[in-house]
C-alpha cells in the first residue's frame, strides 16, 4: 500500500530521465516493485472548501503518486498560482469568498497552462460553458466517485503534459492513447469503444478497487441506471479479460468480490 | 345568472307592483277626493240655495215660483216632498245629456226642505264628466310613468351598469387566466368605485404574496438541491475511500455496496428533483433548430447494446422532424421516456418507438398497470418496488410537455403500455 506524501515512497533513478526540465523521472519503489510505467511527481492544486471532501480527494490521487496541495478560499489559490506551477488544479466554482472563475481568469491573464478541472455542485450549463470559454480543461459535477476524478486528471495531464501523445505501458499491455489502441506483447487487440473506456479507466485506478457503479456512470453517464438491470458490467469485464487472455496478457482485473473491480498485477 | 339580472329582476318586480298597485289605489283615492269636494260643494250650492229661497218668504206665490223655478233650472230641481223633513242624500246617478246624446255621470244632493210649511225635495246636480277625464289621464301618465321606469330599468342596466361593473368582470377575468407559475402578475383596472378599489387592492395582494410564497419555495428547493450535492459528494467519497482497505469481508464489503447504492440513489434523486425545479424555474428557455429524429437515433444507438443484453427488440421508426425546441429538455424527455420503456421490459419483450411528423410514440411489451394510470405521471408513483428507480422520470416528462406546449397521453391496450407525444 501507499501511504503518506508521495515523495517518501519513491526514490529517484536517473536512468530513466528523458522528459522536459520540470519532469524528473522516478523508478517507483513499492512493497516491491511492480511497476515498469514512467513515474513522476504530478503536482495538483485542490481548490475545495469543504474539507472533508478535500480529505477525501488528497487520499485517494496520492495513492498515485501525486502531489496534492490545497486551498481552502480564493485569495489562498490565488497566492499559490502566482507561486508555482501545477500539472492540474481542482476547481469548485463556489468558494467561501468568491467566484472560482476568477481563479481561471487569473490563470489566463497571468499565461499559465495548468490544466483545470472544474467541480461544481451547480451543474447548471451557463456554469459549464462559462468555466470552459474561460479555459477550463474538464468539468465534473458533485457528487462523483473518486476513480472518475482520478481518471479525469490523468486524463487532463496526459493531455498537458504529452500533448496527448502518450502511452501507457503496463507490463506487457500496451496503450495508445491517441489511437485509442490497446496490445499485448505489441499485437494489436481489438476492442470495442465500451471496452476500451472501461479498460483506460481501470488503468487510471491503477491498484484500486473501483465500484460497478462508478464503472456504469463513467461508461454510460445518463443510462447508467438502466445497466444494473442487464448486468452490463459484469459481461463488459468479462469479454475484455477474454480478449486480453487469448492475446496472452496475464490477467491484472482482479475481481473485488461484492464491490467491484481492481486493475493490478 | 348574473349579479346585475338578479338585482335589476328585483328592482323591476318591486317597481312594477309598486305602481300596479298605485294605480287603483290612487284611482281611488282620487275619486274620494273628487267626490267629497263635489259633495262638499253641492252642500254649499243647496244651503245658499235655501238661504236664498228663505228670502223670498214674504212672496205670496212663491210655491207657484219654485214650480216655474224647477222647469227652467237645468241643475237644481224643487218638487213638493210628501216625505217631509228628513237626512240630506248624496247619490251617483248617470243622467242623460241631450247635447252630446249620451249618458252622463252625476252626483246629486236631495235635501228636504219646509218653505212656508210646506215640504219640499230640493235636488241639486252636478256632472262628474271633468273629474272622470281627470282621472283617466292621471292614469294614462302613471301608466306611461310605469313603462318609462320599466324601460328606463333596463337600459340603464345595459349600458351604465355594465360600464360600472368593467372593473369588476376585468379582475375577474384575469384571475380566471392567471396562474402562479407564470411570470405575471394581475394588473386591474383604475376605476373610482371604493368596492372594485378594494377588491382589486386585496386581489393583487393576494396573488403577489402567493407568488412571492411559491417563489420563495421554488427557489428553496433549488437551493436545497444544491447544498445536498456537497454532502453527497463527501459521501460518496467516503465510501471509494472505504473500499480501498485490503482486509475488508464480505458483509463489509456488501454493506459498502448497498451505502453505495443508497448514495446513488440519494444523488439521483436530488439530481432529478433539481431538474424539476429548473424547468419550474423556466432555465431552459433557449430554443434551436432540432431534429429530433437525430436525437432520438443518438440515443437510442448508445442504448442498444443494453437491449441486445437484455434480449429486448427494439422497433425504430424514425423520420425527420425538425423544429424549433430546447436541446437539453429534448434530451431529458426522450431519455426519461426510453428508460422507462426498457426498464419494465421483461426478457424478450418489444420497446418500438415511432417519430412520425408531430407525434412520437413510444411503447412496450408489459402487464398492466397495478396503480390507477392517472396516477403515472405523479412525482415518485412508482409501479412495483424497484429500488433503482426515483419515481420522478415521468413527472419529469410531464413537465416538460407542460412547460413546453406539448401534449402527452399514456394508454394501456394489446398488452402494450403506449406514450405518444405531440409536439
Amino acid at each position: 500500500m501507499f501511504v503518506g506524501h508521495a515523495t517518501e515512497i519513491l526514490k529517484i533513478d536517473s536512468s530513466f530521465g528523458r522528459h522536459g526540465p520540470r519532469a524528473q523521472t522516478y523508478h517507483l519503489v513499492a512493497d516491491e516493485i511492480i511497476c515498469r510505467i514512467l513515474v513522476e511527481i504530478m503536482k495538483i492544486l485542490i481548490i475545495e472548501d469543504e474539507q472533508e471532501l478535500v480529505k477525501s480527494m488528497v487520499q485517494f490521487l496520492r495513492q498515485e503518486s501525486y502531489v496534492c496541495e490545497i486551498a481552502y478560499t480564493a485569495s489562498e489559490a490565488r497566492e499559490k498560482i502566482l507561486l508555482y506551477d501545477y500539472d492540474c488544479i481542482l476547481l469548485d466554482i463556489s468558494l467561501p469568498d468568491g467566484s472560482g472563475l476568477v481563479i481561471l481568469e487569473l490563470l489566463r491573464a497571468n499565461n499559465k497552462t495548468d490544466g483545470v478541472i472544474i467541480i461544481t455542485a451547480k451543474n447548471s450549463l451557463d456554469d459549464r460553458i462559462n468555466g470552459l470559454n474561460l479555459g477550463a480543461d474538464d468539468y465534473l459535477a458533485k457528487p462523483f466517485y473518486l476513480p472518475e476524478l482520478s481518471a479525469r486528471v490523468s486524463a487532463v495531464i496526459r493531455r498537458k503534459r504529452f500533448d496527448g501523445q502518450s502511452r501507457i505501458v503496463f507490463h506487457e499491455i500496451g496503450i495508445d492513447l491517441l489511437g485509442k489502441l490497446v496490445s499485448v506483447n505489441n499485437q494489436p487487440i481489438e476492442l470495442t469503444r465500451k471496452e476500451y473506456d472501461l479498460f483506460l479507466f481501470l488503468v487510471s485506478n491503477k491498484n484500486r478497487v473501483v465500484s460497478k457503479n462508478a464503472i456504469a456512470e463513467h461508461l454510460s453517464g445518463d443510462d447508467a441506471e438502466l445497466l444494473d438491470k442487464f448486468d452490463f458490467i459484469y459481461s463488459h469485464v468479462k469479454n475484455l479479460k477474454k480478449k486480453l487472455a487469448e492475446a496472452g496478457s496475464e490477467d491484472y482485473i482482479k475481481t473485488v468480490y461484492g464491490l467491484g473491480y481492481k486493475f493490478t498485477a | 345568472m348574473r349579479l346585475l339580472q338578479v338585482s335589476l329582476r328585483s328592482l323591476l318586480l318591486y317597481s312594477i307592483v309598486l305602481v300596479a298597485i298605485s294605480i287603483p289605489v290612487s284611482l281611488f283615492a282620487i275619486r274620494e277626493i273628487l267626490n267629497e269636494e263635489v259633495d262638499e260643494s253641492l252642500a254649499l250650492h243647496s244651503d245658499q240655495f235655501i238661504r236664498h229661497i228663505k228670502t223670498f218668504e214674504y212672496l205670496d206665490d212663491l210655491e207657484l215660483d219654485l214650480g216655474i223655478w224647477d222647469q227652467l233650472s237645468y241643475d237644481v230641481t224643487i218638487v213638493p216632498n210628501a216625505g217631509g223633513l228628513g237626512e240630506r242624500i248624496y247619490k251617483s246617478i248617470s243622467g242623460y245629456d241631450s247635447i252630446e246624446h249620451e249618458s252622463r255621470p252625476f252626483r246629486i244632493l236631495e235635501s228636504p226642505v219646509r218653505i212656508k210649511g210646506k215640504d219640499y225635495l230640493l235636488t241639486i246636480r252636478m256632472s262628474l264628466v271633468d273629474n272622470e277625464e281627470l282621472i283617466v289621464v292621471l292614469a294614462s301618465i302613471q301608466v306611461i310613468l310605469l313603462i318609462l321606469l320599466a324601460g328606463g330599468l333596463l337600459l340603464l342596466n345595459r349600458t351604465l351598469s355594465r360600464r360600472l361593473w368593467m372593473p369588476f368582470y376585468n379582475t375577474l377575468n384575469q384571475l380566471k387566466a392567471y396562474e402562479l407559475d407564470k411570470n405575471e402578475s394581475i394588473q386591474p383596472e383604475t376605476t373610482n368605485i371604493t368596492e372594485f378599489l378594494d377588491l382589486n387592492k386585496t386581489v393583487t395582494h393576494l396573488t403577489d404574496r402567493n407568488r412571492k410564497v411559491f417563489l420563495e419555495q421554488k427557489e428553496f428547493i433549488e437551493n436545497a438541491s444544491h447544498e445536498l450535492q456537497t454532502p453527497l459528494a463527501i459521501f460518496q467519497s467516503k465510501l471509494d475511500i472505504l473500499m480501498q482497505y485490503p482486509k475488508l469481508d464480505e458483509p463489509a464489503a456488501a454493506t459498502i455496496m448497498e451505502l453505495e447504492e443508497t448514495a446513488q440513489r440519494m444523488a439521483r434523486l436530488n439530481k432529478n428533483l433539481l431538474l424539476l425545479s429548473k424547468i419550474d424555474n423556466d432555465q431552459f428557455t433557449e430554443l434551436e433548430r432540432i431534429d429530433l429524429s437525430e436525437v432520438a437515433e443518438r440515443l437510442l444507438n448508445n442504448l442498444k447494446p443494453l437491449t441486445e443484453l437484455g434480449e429486448i427488440t427494439l422497433e425504430i421508426s424514425i423520420e425527420p422532424a425538425i423544429f424549433q425546441a430546447n436541446r437539453t429538455l429534448i434530451e431529458v424527455l426522450f431519455t426519461n421516456l426510453f428508460h422507462n420503456a426498457i426498464r419494465h421490459t421483461t426478457s424478450n419483450g418489444v420497446v418500438s418507438v415511432e417519430l412520425k411528423g408531430r407525434r412520437l410514440s413510444i411503447s412496450n411489451t408489459g402487464a398492466a398497470l397495478k396503480m390507477s394510470p392517472e396516477k403515472i405521471f405523479e412525482r415518485f408513483s412508482k409501479e412495483g418496488k424497484s429500488e433503482k428507480s426515483t419515481g420522478l422520470g415521468l413527472a419529469i416528462v410531464k413537465k416538460i410537455c407542460d412547460s413546453a406546449g406539448y401534449k402527452v397521453d399514456y394508454s394501456y391496450h394489446g398488452n402494450r403500455h403506449q406514450f405518444t407525444i405531440d409536439f
